[in-house]
């Protein structure tokens, strides 16, 4: 398919800086001719809790790339998804809006609206299901706890050396604010390198600051920070993928200072690991968060979740996954703890 | 005892599901393999280390500066299947999907895929930068790139 996209008008002031980069690169020996490519991705859910099932649509991803000059290139991604409050019961999100200038060999300045690379999952998987090793994402998401998206600049660096050496350097609005303004003067700041010492394995860390004021909403969540927070993530991860074996292993902790409780350090990390046998990969995970007591950002109870699951992967735009999971929950303050078994059932799909 | 049976049920219809879903998997050939770059951009010669860094979508530019543009057979061929297998050790999915992955990320421009080797080398005789890989047995118009030596692997 060939550039049949056309961009919902207030969202056109996202392209000014390409447009501006595309005039401003004298250099460029020739227009090239523009390639689009559009693919998609959905997913369809069944969960058995509480002695009932549930049958769940899943988000419609539709993701969009382009090659718009020698040097210059497009990613969008945008999900349509159910939403209770939308009066359609759907809405639309863009997720990712990225415009790359590669400026040097495997250096490139990327503005728009980025996953932010704190860690391996929300680099890698945004929201392909088809790629997710699991039905869900780490619980980490879901209790808001990674800064999912950075509307921001960000400088990209891959595969330098024979360590394969990567860095992403992100400045962007921060997680209080949202795709067009910033909330306050204090920019989000985050740095990140990784390596790929064999061809499977990739180690990677980095650092997340933010300055977050109270009753911002979490990424993703309803939760509301409950007081003026200067917030750190120091993030680890350790991924690694073969025909055979496949592990993935991350871990964030957080600072979240503030006037009240001090500064609160809680630790979020699961842990992944699968076997593929062919076309099956039964697999395991488990994750734990210990939120601290005196957490005024995130819940300030710990939460469990661990599953054992299979997968079959039909081919590589089609899988199905089945799971059994444990799970605790616990929202903040005299909240009761939530403890539940599920069995999920997912059928993802690319197109 | 009715919720039991009603779990059973319903997980039963799950896994008759994954079963039902079998598919066939693609032969595995074994063939020679060659490299045919356009005039510009690639050098004459690649180490098999360098050719696998440029396949695997690790580097973004040659030693010129030209962009790298990767054209393969799809993976359904003999050929196709051959360079998932040599250069990453993957099967034709696993090379469709890793490639899939690396372009969701934005890390990589996606390669082009052909059904015939005409076609590839029509799209690598006129895109600068355009490495492709072929049938080490078929002769070819294109510039041949030896790798560790040898015009074929």
């Amino acid at each position: 398919m060939r550039n049949q996209y056309i961009w919902p008008g207030r969202k056109s002031w996202l392209l000014c800086p390409a447009i501006v980069l595309f005039c401003l690169t004298g250099f460029q020996k020739k227009a090239q001719a523009q390639e689009t490519q559009i693919r998609g991705f959905v997913h369809f859910d069944a969960a058995l809790r509480d002695d009932k099932v549930n049958f769940t649509l899943g988000e419609q991803d539709l993701f969009i790339t382009s090659q718009l000059s020698d040097r210059i290139s497009f990613l969008g991604e945008t999900v349509f998804k159910y939403s209770a409050s939308s009066p359609t019961k759907f809405d639309i999100s863009i997720e990712r809006i990225v415009m790359k200038y590669n400026y040097y060999r495997n250096h490139n300045v990327l503005f728009g609206k980025h996953h932010t690379p704190v860690n391996f999952w929300n680099d890698t998987y945004h929201h392909g299901r088809v790629f997710f090793p699991t039905i869900f994402r780490p619980m980490m998401f879901d209790q808001g706890i990674i800064p999912l998206h950075t509307t921001g600049i960000r400088l990209q660096g891959q595969n330098l050396g024979d360590m394969r050496f990567g860095y992403d350097i992100l400045v962007g609005n921060g997680v209080a604010s949202d795709d067009l303004t910033d909330n306050n003067s204090s920019k989000s700041f985050m740095a990140g390198f990784s390596f790929r010492p064999a061809d499977k394995l990739k180690l990677g860390a980095s650092y997340y600051y933010d300055e977050i004021p109270k009753g911002a909403t979490l990424h993703h969540t309803s939760l509301k920070s409950r007081k003026n927070v200067t917030q750190q993530l120091i993030s680890g991860s350790l991924s690694y993928f073969d025909n055979n074996f496949e592990y993935l292993i991350e871990s964030t902790m957080s600072i979240n200072k503030n006037d009240s409780t001090g500064s609160p350090i809680s630790y979020a990390s699961y842990g992944y690991f699968g076997y593929r046998y062919k076309k099956f990969v039964p697999y395991v995970k488990g994750e734990y968060l210990d939120m601290n007591a005196k957490e005024v950002y995130f819940s300030n109870h710990p939460q469990i979740n661990y599953l054992v699951g299979l997968r079959y992967e039909v081919n590589y735009l089609t899988v199905l996954k089945l799971e059994y999971a444990h799970t605790e929950t616990h929202a903040s303050g005299s909240a009761p703890k939530v403890k539940y078994n599920s069995v999920n059932f997912q059928f993802a799909i690319g197109f | 005892m009715h919720q039991d049976m009603k779990k059973l049920q319903y997980l039963t219809t799950l896994l008759v599901l994954f079963v039902s879903m079998l598919t066939m998997s693609f032969k595995d050939d074994d063939v020679a393999l060659a490299v045919v770059a356009n005039e510009k951009g690639a050098p004459a010669a690649l180490t098999m280390k360098f050719l696998k860094s440029v396949v695997q979508g690790d580097k973004q530019r040659w030693p010129d500066g030209t962009k790298i543009s990767l054209a393969f057979l799809k993976t359904n061929t003999p050929v196709g299947n051959a360079t998932a297998k040599k250069l990453m050790g993957m099967n034709g999915d696993q090379f469709n999907k890793y490639w899939l992955a690396l372009v969701f990320q934005g890390k990589a421009n996606a390669p082009a895929f052909f059904n015939t080797t005409q076609e590839l080398e029509a799209y690598v005789s006129t895109t600068p930068g355009a490495v492709g890989i072929i049938d080490g047995n078929q002769s070819t118009k294109l510039r041949s790139i030896s790798v560790d030596d040898k015009k074929s692997f």
